[in-house]
């Protein structure tokens, strides 16, 4: 289950961070270049507030300048109240301890009063003020750490010390709008759930309720604050698969949906509930095991709707991994209900097929002009892909001959082939695969889903290697195909580094196996050089020639 | 809101706070019964409060062959109140209840660390001895030559709550 977890969150990274920032780069230079096409008179206020509401972007302010006092005050706010925790720290008993503690107390509540004298009363000295409420603020921890080390409270009930911290600063953070105590305070709750959690063994349901009603609504300004809140958020839901507290984590994730229903410009919410949905599920079956989390589809099709109402690409992404968690985890509830044991190869074919299915998809959204059609073919295809290249390897073919096969397992891929048929037929039918390209992509997938195929019925290891292997050649041959059919030199590159990919593998593979590790690095290195000049020089004649032709 | 007003609210909050951590403390210390605890100490560095040693107590694992106990087994987290009762120079478990009986001995109360077969593990938050910086590892270093033992001397209240009261460290040699 935890190989299943990281391949899918990595798989979530690696494509979300491929779309958000190539789609983010795009937008920032247009927030940027937008007031400048405005004084040059190009286009006129309205015109560009309407672009701005085409992408769903806000007009970004000119960036400030940075203020040297204010950055001044505020690092000399931290270094003095740093100080003094590590002076309480050091633990000095030349003071006794009433003293020290009447000294730090009184020093407390007169840097409170200088910070809100200089932010209130004072003119001019608003950021000076601001630092000194944040002084006070870590003096007020430096205080109430002092008392716990004069009374021994013992370091496991560290988290009633961060408490008793935070809660006593949120009105310093909300009624003196002070954003860097409201970060403080975000960041205290956040180690305190932590602590609370680790060392009580209990599901600490405050924490999402005080973020929920105090610390996320006076966040709407403040960024990092939310942030941190949110990161915090996600956090205490994912602790929830190690502990198995599903409410907790349900608790967490509709919070985080109503936000977005609130907020709706602040996709992140939503990011973060679908993601908090996903803990959610694997939180319900490490509770149920045998019991698959069919609730989950309420949620799931609530984000679904909104990621396409409000056109959020990238929450696509997370309700696809999201849906692959819980087919996965059912069909490892049904294998436990009927005492099937698992099996690695029949789970990678699994996923293998879905992505072909979520291909599929994608290529029926591009020929009827659906929105999204890319992100199910990039997802599709890397999902894939990586499940190929890793049956390519001759110890996973070799696993499948020990362990045979499971039937619950090969039950889902029936029905996912079957999906699969019914789909193709259907376009194929209207006609939608006149193009060379899509029967390119077409051909493609019939090939990895022909190792499928062999890898689910034939326990021959060599068959099983051989197939594996040629599918990856034909992998890497389609995609230069298409990169020059499509004139599209990233399918093009993608070819090329797939064909890398295979013969450096195929190496190491064999290789790996020689006495001799010496001169399977020295010729290794050569070989991979070359390998990398010739394909580099290939590549870019290629791509030239294209160019030319266009 | 006024904002002088909410200074004064803050500042009479964080009084408040303080004030009610110490009188807490205090009143344990005030009105409850010293007993005298052997220990086992190791010597960590908390973040905000500088060394401690962590003290082990003889009373911290428990046979449960050898105490009164009610259940045969303890769930993790469950609170339970053990009875102790003066053995030569030390105090000793000889009873684990879960409602403190209503007798006048003296009972300290602690939460299950973990049940083991017979063998009973019990937190009684008095696990931490906060020391001047730097003297956690001498006291540990002799500690480990057997060259000083540590005892702790713990306040009992009569809800059992357990507060340490000083630790007498004695030099062997």
């Amino acid at each position: 289950m935890i190989f299943g977890l990281v391949f899918w969150l990595l798989v979530i990274y690696f494509v979300a961070r491929g779309f958000s920032s190539r789609r983010r780069r795009g937008y920032r230079w247009l927030q940027r270049e937008l007031p400048s096409w405005e004084q040059k008179n190009i286009i006129n206020a309205e015109q560009g507030d309407a672009i701005l509401s085409l992408y769903k972007l806000k007009r970004i302010e000119p960036r400030r300048k940075m203020d040297m006092v204010k950055v001044l005050t505020l690092i000399g706010a931290i270094f003095v109240g740093v100080g003094v925790i590590f002076f309480v720290a050091s633990n000095w008993q030349r003071i006794p301890a009433p003293i020290k503690t009447i000294l730090i107390m009184s020093v407390t509540i007169f840097t409170l009063y200088m910070g809100y004298l200089f932010s209130y009363q004072k003119e001019g000295f608003v950021y000076l003020g601001k630092s000194l409420l944040l002084l006070a603020s870590l003096f007020w921890g430096g205080t109430i750490a002092l008392i716990g080390q004069i009374y021994n409270i013992p370091t496991s009930q560290n988290w009633f010390i961060m408490l008793l911290w935070a809660f006593p600063i949120v009105p310093i953070a909300i009624f003196f709008d002070n954003a860097y105590v409201h970060i403080l305070a975000s960041a205290l709750f956040l180690i305190w759930n932590f602590l609370y959690t680790v060392n009580n063994s209990v599901a600490n349901y405050y924490y999402p309720i005080i973020i929920f009603l105090f610390m996320l609504p006076t966040a709407r300004k403040l960024l990092i604050s939310r942030r941190i809140n949110i990161i915090g958020l996600l956090v205490a839901s994912l602790y929830c698969c190690f502990y198995k507290y599903e409410w907790l984590s349900l608790l967490v994730s509709v919070g985080l949906l109503i936000y977005y229903l609130i907020q709706r410009e602040e996709f992140v919410y939503l990011y973060a509930s679908s993601l908090s949905f996903i803990f959610w599920t694997i939180t319900f079956f490490t509770v149920r095991k045998i019991h698959p989390n069919f609730y989950f589809f309420i949620p799931i099709e609530i984000i679904l709707y909104l990621t396409y109402k409000d056109k959020i690409r990238e929450n696509l992404i997370m309700c696809l991994v999201g849906l692959l968690v819980w087919l996965n985890l059912s069909i490892y509830s049904f294998c436990l209900a009927f005492g099937y044991k698992f099996n690695v190869i029949n789970f990678i074919v699994m996923q293998s097929l879905a992505g072909m299915v979520i291909y599929i998809i994608g290529i029926i959204s591009k020929n009827r002009e659906y929105v999204f059609s890319e992100i199910y073919k990039v997802f599709g295809y890397l999902v894939t892909f990586v499940c190929t290249y890793l049956l390519s390897f001759q110890a996973m073919i070799e696993l499948r001959a020990q362990v045979g096969l499971n039937n619950v397992y090969l039950a889902v891929c029936s029905f996912l082939i079957g999906i699969m048929a019914l789909l193709v037929t259907n376009e194929a039918r209207k006609g939608y695969f006149e193009n060379k390209a899509v029967r390119l992509e077409l051909f493609a997938l019939a090939s990895a889903l022909l190792v499928n195929l062999i890898l689910l019925a034939s326990p021959s290891v060599l068959t099983c290697t051989l197939a594996a292997n040629a599918v990856l050649v034909i992998f890497a041959i389609i995609n230069i195909f298409l990169g020059v059919e499509l004139k599209m030199s990233s399918i093009f590159t993608a070819g090329t580094v797939i064909f890398a990919l295979f013969i450096i593998t195929r190496y190491i593979d064999v290789g790996w196996k020689l006495k001799e590790k010496s001169l399977f690095f020295i010729v290794g290195g050569l070989i991979i050089s070359s390998l990398g000049i010739f394909l580099e020089k290939q590549r870019r004649k290629v791509i030239e020639r294209m160019k030319q032709n266009e | 809101m006024n904002k002088k007003i909410i200074f004064f609210f803050i500042a009479v909050l964080w009084v408040i706070v303080v004030a009610a951590m110490i009188i807490s403390k205090q009143s344990i210390l005030r009105k409850g019964k010293a007993v005298l605890l052997e220990t086992l100490p190791v010597d960590p560095r908390d973040l905000l409060r500088g060394d401690y040693v962590i003290l082990r107590y003889k009373i911290s694992t428990l046979d449960l062959d050898q105490v009164k106990s009610e259940k045969p087994y303890y769930k993790t987290g469950e609170v339970i109140y053990v009875r102790l009762e003066p053995r030569d120079k030390f105090w000793e478990a000889t009873a684990v209840e879960v409602k403190r009986s209503a007798d006048s001995g003296i009972y300290i109360r602690g939460k299950v660390g973990y049940c083991y077969r017979k063998e009973l593990g019990v937190i009684y938050g008095i696990e931490s001895y906060f020391v001047p910086e730097g003297e956690g590892r001498e006291i540990e270093r002799n500690i480990r030559r057997e060259k000083s033992s540590v005892n702790v001397e713990a306040v009992v209240d009569s809800k059992g709550n357990a507060l340490i009261k000083k630790v007498y460290i004695d030099k062997n040699s």
